[in-house]
C-alpha cells in the first residue's frame, strides 16, 4: 500500500467496491446517526467490529487503515483529555485545581470511539468509491432539493470541477515551485520565516494562474451552451442493485436494533 | 448546409479597462460563406481572438452587428441557438476541459442542449471514434497528451453538431505531429462533412489548407484572398512582421529569380511545372 495517499480511491472489485455509491453515503449517515443514538460501551464495540469486518471484506489492508488513525491522534488526545478535565463528577485524580473525573474519562473513552467509528467509515467511503462516482452519488442524493430552488447542479458542477482541476493545480504548483527554486528560494531551510515567505512565492501565482483558468473556463462552459443542466450520463451510470437493498436494509436494521437495546436495559 | 453563414457589418469592439479604451477591431465588414475554409492570420494582439469570438456571440460588438445564419448575436434570445451552431476550440486544453473524465466532457455540450441519454452516448461513441479517441473514453483528462487534449476539446465542440467551427490558435500548444494531425481532422472535417471552418493561427503553416486567408493587423483586414495570392505578397507579409509558409517563399522566389512558378496555386502544380511529365 505504499505510495497511497490517505482517503484516495483505491481500484479493487470487492462488493464494497461494487455497491452503488448512493447506499454507501447512506450507509455511512447511518454509522453517524448509529454512533450519536447508541453510545455505550457495547454499541461501540459492535459498531468497531462492524467497521473491521468492513474493511476486511473491502479488501483494503486493516493495518494500513488502523495505521493512518495516527492522522488524527491529535484531534483524539485532545478530545480525550479535554472530556477527562472538564466534565463535572466523582474525581479519580486531582492535578493541582484540575481533576479527572470518573465520568469524564467515561465520556472520554466513549467520545474517542465515536471519532474513531466516524474516521473508519470515512475512510471506507473514499477508498472504496472514485470521486465520479462519489459526485454521481451526492449528485443523485441531492437532486430532490432541486424542487426548493436549490441549485443542486451548480453545486455539483463545482464538485465536479475540483475534481477535474485537483491534479492539473498540483502540476502548475510542482512547475512554479520549481522555477522558484531555480531563483534560489529556501523550501528547506531552516529558518521558518523563510521557508513561509518561499512558499508565499508559490502561493501567489498559484492564484493568479488560477483566475485566469477560471476566465477560460468559463467562456469555455459559455460557448458549450452550460445552463446548469444535471449530469444526466454520469447518473445513468447510476444501478441500484439487489445487494444495495439488502445493505441499507441491514444498516437500517443495526441502527434500530441498537435502539431497541438501548431503550430495553 | 442550408444556413446563410456569419456575416459581420461594420463591426466595431473597443475594450474599456481601468478608464483607458482600446480598439481590438475597427469598422470590419466580412462574410463567411457556409462551407468555407477561413484563415485568420495576424501577430499577436492583432484582434484575432476578438473576431473570433465576436463570431460565437462570447462578446458582443460595441459597434455595427454580427449575424449568424441572419440571427443577431446582440440578442440574449439567439445566444444558445448561437453556441449550437458556433462551436469553439480555444489555445489552451487545459483550460477548456471542463469534466473529470473523457466522455463526460464530450457529454457536456450535449447535455446542455437538453439531448436524451441515448443520443448522447451515440453522440460521444460518434465524436471519439472520428478523432480516434475511443481508448481514451474513460480517461481522465489530464493523464493525456498536450494533443490528446485538444482532441478531445475537439470532439467535445463535435458533439453539439455544429455548423460552423471557430478554433483559437489551438495549435499553439502543441507539438508538430499532433499539429499535424489536427489539421488534417479540420480538412476531413471541411472537405467530407461540410463543415465551416475558422481558423486562427500566427503560424502561416497551420494554415495551408484553408479557401481564403483573412489577414489581420491592428484591428483592420490588411489583406484578403486564397492562400496563393495572399502568400505571393511577401513583401506586405514582412512589414506587419509575418511570413509566407517555407513552400510558398520557395514558390514566391522560383517566380522572381526564375520566372518558373507563375500562376501555381498548389504545391501540386509546382511540382508539375518543375519537373513537367
Amino acid at each position: 500500500m505504499n505510495g497511497i495517499k490517505l482517503g484516495q480511491y483505491v481500484h479493487g472489485n470487492s462488493l464494497i467496491h461494487a455497491l452503488d455509491p448512493r447506499t454507501k453515503i447512506i450507509c455511512c449517515i447511518i454509522i453517524i446517526m448509529a454512533v450519536f443514538i447508541n453510545y455505550s460501551w457495547y454499541h461501540l464495540f459492535f459498531y468497531v467490529l462492524l467497521m473491521i469486518t468492513v474493511i476486511k471484506i473491502s479488501g483494503m489492508s486493516l493495518k494500513f487503515v488502523l495505521n493512518s488513525l495516527r492522522n488524527i491522534r491529535y484531534l483524539l488526545l485532545v478530545t480525550f483529555i479535554l472530556q477527562a478535565f472538564l466534565t463535572s463528577g466523582e474525581p479519580v485524580l486531582m492535578l493541582g485545581k484540575l481533576s479527572i473525573t470518573r465520568e469524564g474519562l467515561i465520556l472520554g473513552t466513549t467520545n474517542l470511539f465515536r471519532l474513531i467509528i466516524l474516521y473508519l467509515g470515512s475512510m471506507v467511503l473514499l477508498m472504496t468509491t472514485s470521486p465520479i462516482k462519489l459526485s454521481a452519488g451526492i449528485e443523485s442524493l441531492l437532486l430532490p432539493l432541486n424542487k426548493l430552488k436549490i441549485p443542486v447542479h451548480n453545486f455539483t458542477t463545482i464538485l465536479s470541477i475540483s475534481f477535474r482541476f485537483i491534479p492539473t493545480l498540483i502540476e502548475e504548483a510542482t512547475t512554479i515551485k520549481n522555477a522558484q527554486r531555480s531563483r534560489g528560494a529556501q523550501f528547506d531551510s531552516p529558518k521558518i520565516m523563510v521557508r513561509l515567505k518561499s512558499y508565499l512565492a508559490i502561493l501567489i501565482p498559484l492564484f493568479e494562474a488560477s483566475l485566469l483558468r477560471a476566465e477560460d473556463l468559463g467562456e469555455a462552459m459559455d460557448s458549450r451552451c452550460y445552463t446548469g443542466h444535471p449530469n444526466g450520463l454520469r447518473m445513468s451510470s447510476l444501478k441500484f442493485k439487489y445487494k444495495d437493498t439488502v445493505t441499507l436494509c441491514f444498516m437500517v436494521a443495526v441502527l434500530f436494533a441498537g435502539v431497541i437495546i438501548s431503550s430495553i436495559s | 448546409m442550408d444556413g446563410q453563414g456569419i456575416e459581420l457589418v461594420n463591426v466595431t469592439k473597443i475594450y474599456k479597462n481601468a478608464g483607458t479604451e482600446k480598439t481590438a477591431l475597427k469598422d470590419i465588414t466580412l462574410t463567411i460563406q457556409p462551407g468555407e475554409y477561413v484563415g485568420l492570420m495576424g501577430m499577436n494582439g492583432s484582434g484575432k481572438s476578438t473576431l473570433a469570438r465576436l463570431c460565437n456571440g462570447l462578446i458582443k460588438p460595441t459597434r455595427g452587428k454580427v449575424y449568424v445564419d441572419g440571427m443577431d448575436t446582440s440578442c440574449p434570445e439567439n445566444t444558445t441557438e448561437i453556441r449550437r451552431l458556433v462551436g469553439m476550440v480555444f489555445q489552451n486544453p487545459d483550460n477548456q476541459l471542463i469534466c473529470p473524465v473523457v466522455e463526460e466532457e464530450i457529454a457536456f455540450g450535449p447535455e446542455n442542449l437538453g439531448l436524451s441519454i441515448t443520443e448522447i452516448n451515440s453522440r460521444i461513441a460518434w465524436a471519439l471514434q472520428a478523432l480516434g479517441l475511443e481508448n481514451q473514453r474513460h480517461h481522465a483528462p489530464h493523464l493525456l497528451s498536450g494533443g490528446q487534449k485538444q482532441k478531445v476539446a475537439l470532439a467535445s465542440v463535435l458533439a453539439m453538431l455544429p455548423d460552423y467551427l471557430i478554433l483559437d490558435e489551438p495549435t499553439s500548444m502543441l507539438d508538430p505531429a499532433s499539429r499535424w494531425e489536427l489539421m488534417e481532422h479540420l480538412r476531413a472535417l471541411n472537405t467530407q462533412k461540410g463543415m465551416t471552418i475558422i481558423l486562427s493561427s500566427h503560424n502561416p503553416d497551420d494554415l495551408i489548407h484553408a479557401n481564403r486567408l483573412i489577414v489581420i493587423d491592428q484591428g483592420s483586414i490588411y489583406l484578403q484572398g486564397t492562400p496563393a495570392e495572399v502568400y505571393a505578397q511577401e513583401s506586405e507579409l514582412a512589414d506587419i512582421g509575418l511570413e509566407p509558409p517555407g513552400i510558398y517563399q520557395l514558390i514566391n522566389l522560383l517566380e522572381e529569380e526564375h520566372n518558373i512558378a507563375d500562376n501555381v496555386k498548389s504545391i501540386a502544380e509546382l511540382v508539375d511545372k518543375i519537373c513537367p511529365k
